[in-house]
């Protein structure tokens, strides 16, 4: 029987039109088909200014807009050799890593909210929406920021920022612990993911998965420590890789498991940053026209899905001639067909869920 | 069969931990509750202390608005937009920088500018308005900005200008100038210069 | 007030008695009927108050001016309801029309036959029979018909997955129930739902009631396998795979609107009734009260019987939002090898029990 699951359907995370062939409830081909989302997003950015990318690099991963923010305006900062001050620096990351928090969040959610938990889903949209507050605080927008800019930020973070945003981080750290009873330990939980949709590390690395999907099976991978941008170098975290407690490596467990715990270490990192925190101005290294050198750069940073790259040739107009962006959730799509063939309606499901795929992204 | 018996218990014990906590949030639901109540209760704005004194620091996105007598029509605004939401027309004044009443053009701005443009158009359609606050920060006489935010006690937080027509998203700041005068300051433009 | 009182009653003045027997046979419908709709309607704002309460938020909610719900939002499933009535009724172009237009009917029936035999206190009970938990269950199981026909009248996929998967699991878990509801009936040695209550009237050792589920360790046990299939059986998380939303989007009744689709849920409802109903008459003692002696009269009677079946349908909800779903196999798993196994030990031991204590 062939089944058409979506465009418009509860769980494909957007809209998503996967065509599957089923023997009954289980699985033999899955056929993903994109473009519902396609915004012409690399076409269009060569008709722009720079300036005015990075406001469409926030839509393409609506969910960490901040982190696609991080990754342009580091591949800008190194094409046009700028050197931005420390205060920036510090302020980057931390919003980075709350970003990476938020969404964590819903994506540990809505992989609730496919296998039928419905309570932990709202609870952590509860916490993701104090972290958005801290970002209307900040810049004035919850979801789409425009807030790094090459060569510095658009504003300065609040006098009180520190105190809220150490004051959130205390109230969310035992909330973890609340999310793990309800799902992580929960035994209905731990039977629909463990052992399920199993992707050994050699399919995800010839895939070209990335993120915690790509550490979920045990590869030791990471961009912020192995190539290390901006000033992840000074913090100290540790990357949590999957090591199969309660199935084999690589299920859809092990991929819950790290990002419950990468959350944690990113509440270590901001943290970190929040101690070191320098005082100064945000503004020294704002260019007053961002017009690159002639040349070309591929940068790629660690998104909460994976590696994000651009890659930018300018011809030393104030337009990129092409700008590239590879997407960590079109690899992760890419991988669904080979490690669900075998399982269930339900499991595609919880797979599709545990793999965190934003339509945004993928289609840009 | 061990493994089966241990499953069994396992099951048991993790589920009623679940329970136990639903039970508590549902106790404490006078405190933990998060809803607010819409039309009655609005959302807090988040309190944000700049710790400076800006009136043009604006740091909340939600309806962009135009003091139209402070423009000078330098197009920087519709330049910057992304989304080429601002459209702006301009007529050369024929005086630089003098009132003229008939058609309410203010000489100066309030920074003391002096206006040489007639603004006859200036929409912004809200509808294609992507909120990236890009057209504030060029704007050298400050007058394109977000409503609201920390230096607005003139401008009230607007997140909810809803509409039944789309039409009605398009606000229309310039001055209403009639064909005739329009037709009169082109024709006053395109008058040879006496040489002095 | 059974169906027979009522009809002695009409005959008194009516001297037809096939009359007599077609208007009591309809008053008491319409009073079940009046029952059930009254039970979705306070089940459905519990549910919705219930789970926003479990999820920090606070559900249906009307204050100030307007078009609110009430106060509180009491009046958000009338609301509901009128909306359901005043919609289109859609019918697919390819959907079989005849079985698609019964398919509600006959879900709803059963459910509805269901909650005839059972006995609201003393006297409240439409209909009588010796052999009630027999019927009760029979008519039960008779609800998959209507499943399977709606899932496959509505040419739908979707609707074919939830039929099938719905089939699979309602047969399977008719076992264990039945077979732990045998634990009860061998207790009290009757078929008949009032005479049960009525063995579990007094004390053990004068504290515990002498409900079935306090008997011995085997009952209690069975109680709970009991329950569980009952959860099963009215298709509700973590066993609600036939209408798992994320996976086959509404699963059986993905084709049906407005008051077709009001009618799955009347009957969901009153499955949950009936399944709350049967656990409390066989395990908890049905209208008698937990304090032996005390406060026993039929109205009192009501009153008890009405508290235990709320604190089983608040169970029924707490688990609901609070797991996830089992796969179709694993639902199949602990059937078969935990709940059959546990059944069939805990009618031996019951039976064992029986033996060596009476």
């Amino acid at each position: 029987m062939v089944l058409n699951i979506g465009p418009q359907h509860p769980s494909t995370h957007g809209v998503l039109r996967l065509k599957v062939r089923t023997d009954g409830e289980v699985v033999s081909e899955i056929t993903p088909y994109l473009g519902y989302l396609h915004r012409c997003f690399e076409k269009h950015c060569e008709n722009i200014t720079y300036e005015q990318v990075i406001p469409y690099t926030d839509r393409c991963d609506y969910i960490a807009s901040m982190n696609n923010n991080f990754g342009f305006v580091v591949a800008m900062e190194e094409l046009m050799e700028i050197k931005v001050p420390e205060r920036v620096e510090y302020i980057r990351v931390i919003m980075a890593e709350l970003n990476r928090i938020a969404s964590h969040l819903l994506a540990l959610g809505t992989f609730g909210l496919d296998v039928g938990a419905f309570t932990p889903f709202l609870y952590m949209f509860r916490d993701r929406e104090r972290i958005l507050d801290m970002f209307e605080m900040v810049c004035g927008a919850r979801l789409l920021y425009n807030y790094m800019w090459v060569g510095g930020l658009s504003h300065d973070i609040p006098s009180n920022f520190e105190q809220i945003c150490s004051g959130f981080l205390d109230y969310f750290e035992p909330k973890i612990l609340e999310y793990n009873e309800l799902l992580r330990d929960n035994k209905i939980f731990v039977e629909r993911t463990a052992d399920v949709g199993v992707m050994p590390a050699d399919v995800a690395v010839s895939y070209g998965v990335s993120g915690p999907n790509l550490r979920g099976s045990g590869v030791n991978w990471d961009v912020r420590r192995d190539e290390s941008y901006s000033i992840y170098d000074r913090f100290e975290f540790e990357i949590p890789l999957g090591q199969g407690q309660v199935g084999s490596l690589g299920d859809c467990w092990d991929r819950y498991w790290v990002r419950i715990s990468e959350i944690s270490e990113s509440i270590k990192i901001i943290r970190q940053a929040l101690k070191g925190l320098p005082a100064g101005d945000i503004g020294q290294a704002l260019p007053k026209k961002i017009r690159p050198p002639q040349g070309s750069i591929y940068r790629r940073t660690e998104s909460p899905r994976g590696d994000l790259g651009y890659y930018i040739i300018s011809d030393g107009k104030p337009k990129p001639f092409r700008l590239k962006m590879r997407s960590p959730a079109f690899a992760s799509l890419s991988v669904l067909d080979e490690i669900s063939r075998g399982w269930m309606i339900s499991d595609v499901i919880a797979i599709l869920g545990s793999l965190d795929i934003v339509l945004g992204e993928i289609d840009r | 069969m061990l493994k089966y018996f241990t499953d069994i218990f396992e099951t048991v014990k993790t589920l009623l931990t679940g329970l136990g906590i639903t039970w508590r949030h549902m106790l404490k639901i006078k405190k933990d509750n998060v809803t607010l109540q819409y039309p009655e209760e609005r959302w807090p704005r988040p309190e944000r202390n700049i710790g400076f004194d800006l009136s043009g620091y604006n740091v909340v996105r939600t309806k962009l608005n135009v003091d139209i007598d402070d423009c000078i029509g330098c197009l920087k605004c519709a330049r910057a937009c992304p989304v080429d939401c601002i459209k702006i027309e301009t007529i050369k004044a024929e005086n630089r920088g003098e009132d003229m009443p008939q058609i309410k053009h203010l000489g100066l701005t309030s920074n003391g500018t002096r206006k040489a443009m007639v603004i006859t158009r200036f929409t912004i359609d809200m509808s294609e308005c992507c909120y990236c606050n890009l057209c504030t920060y060029p704007c050298p006489e400050d007058c394109i900005y977000m409503v609201g935010g920390p230096n607005s006690e003139k401008h009230i937080i607007d997140y909810e200008y809803s509409e039944y027509d789309r039409r009605n998203l398009i606000y229309q700041f310039a001055k209403k100038i009639s064909a005739e005068q329009k037709e009169n300051l082109q024709k006053s433009l395109n008058k040879p210069k006496v040489p002095a | 007030m059974t169906i027979d009182l009522l009809m002695d009653n009409i005959s008194g003045f009516l001297k037809v008695p096939a009359l007599a027997f077609i208007l009591a046979g309809l008053i008491c419908g319409i009073t079940l009927f009046l029952v059930i709709a009254l039970n979705a309607l306070i089940a459905v704002y519990a549910e919705r108050k219930v789970s926003a309460f479990m999820q920090d938020r606070v559900g249906p909610m009307g204050q100030g001016v307007g078009l609110h719900a009430g106060k509180w939002g009491v009046l958000q499933t009338i609301a509901d309801a009128i909306k359901l009535l005043s919609k289109e009724d859609t019918i697919p172009a390819l959907a079989d029309r005849k079985l698609f237009i019964i398919a509600p009917f006959v879900i709803f029936i059963t459910a509805f036959l269901g909650l005839a035999a059972v006995p609201f206190n003393q006297h409240i009970q439409i209909i009588d029979i010796n052999i009630g938990i027999f019927y009760i269950l029979a008519v039960g199981s008779m609800g998959i018909v209507g499943l399977v026909m709606a899932g496959w009248a509505s040419n739908n996929k979707w609707s074919l997955y939830g039929a099938m998967r719905s089939a699979a699991q309602i047969i399977s878990y008719e076992i264990p129930a039945g077979l732990s509801i045998i634990s009860a009936v061998m207790l009290a040695g009757t078929l008949n739902l009032q005479e049960i209550i009525h063995f579990q009237a007094g004390t053990i050792w004068g504290i515990f009631p002498n409900w079935i589920i306090f008997n011995n360790p085997f009952s209690f046990l069975a109680f709970f396998v009991f329950f569980i299939s009952g959860i099963a059986e009215t298709n509700r998380t973590p066993f609600d795979i036939p209408e798992a939303e994320s996976e086959l989007v509404a699963g059986f009744h993905t084709e049906y609107s407005g008051m077709r689709w009001a009618f799955f849920f009347l009957s969901e409802y009153a499955n949950v009734l009936v399944v709350s109903a049967l656990t409390v008459i066989c395990f908890l003692g049905g209208w008698q009260s937990p304090f032996s002696g005390w406060l026993n009269s039929p109205a009192w009677g009501l009153f008890w019987f009405l508290s235990k079946v709320i604190i089983l349908v608040f169970l029924m909800m707490w688990i609901r939002w609070t797991f996830p779903r089992l796969r179709v196999d694993q639902l199949m798993y602990v059937c078969w090898k935990v709940f059959i196994p546990l059944a069939l030990l805990n009618i031996f031991g019951v039976g064992l029990w029986s033996l060596i204590a009476g």
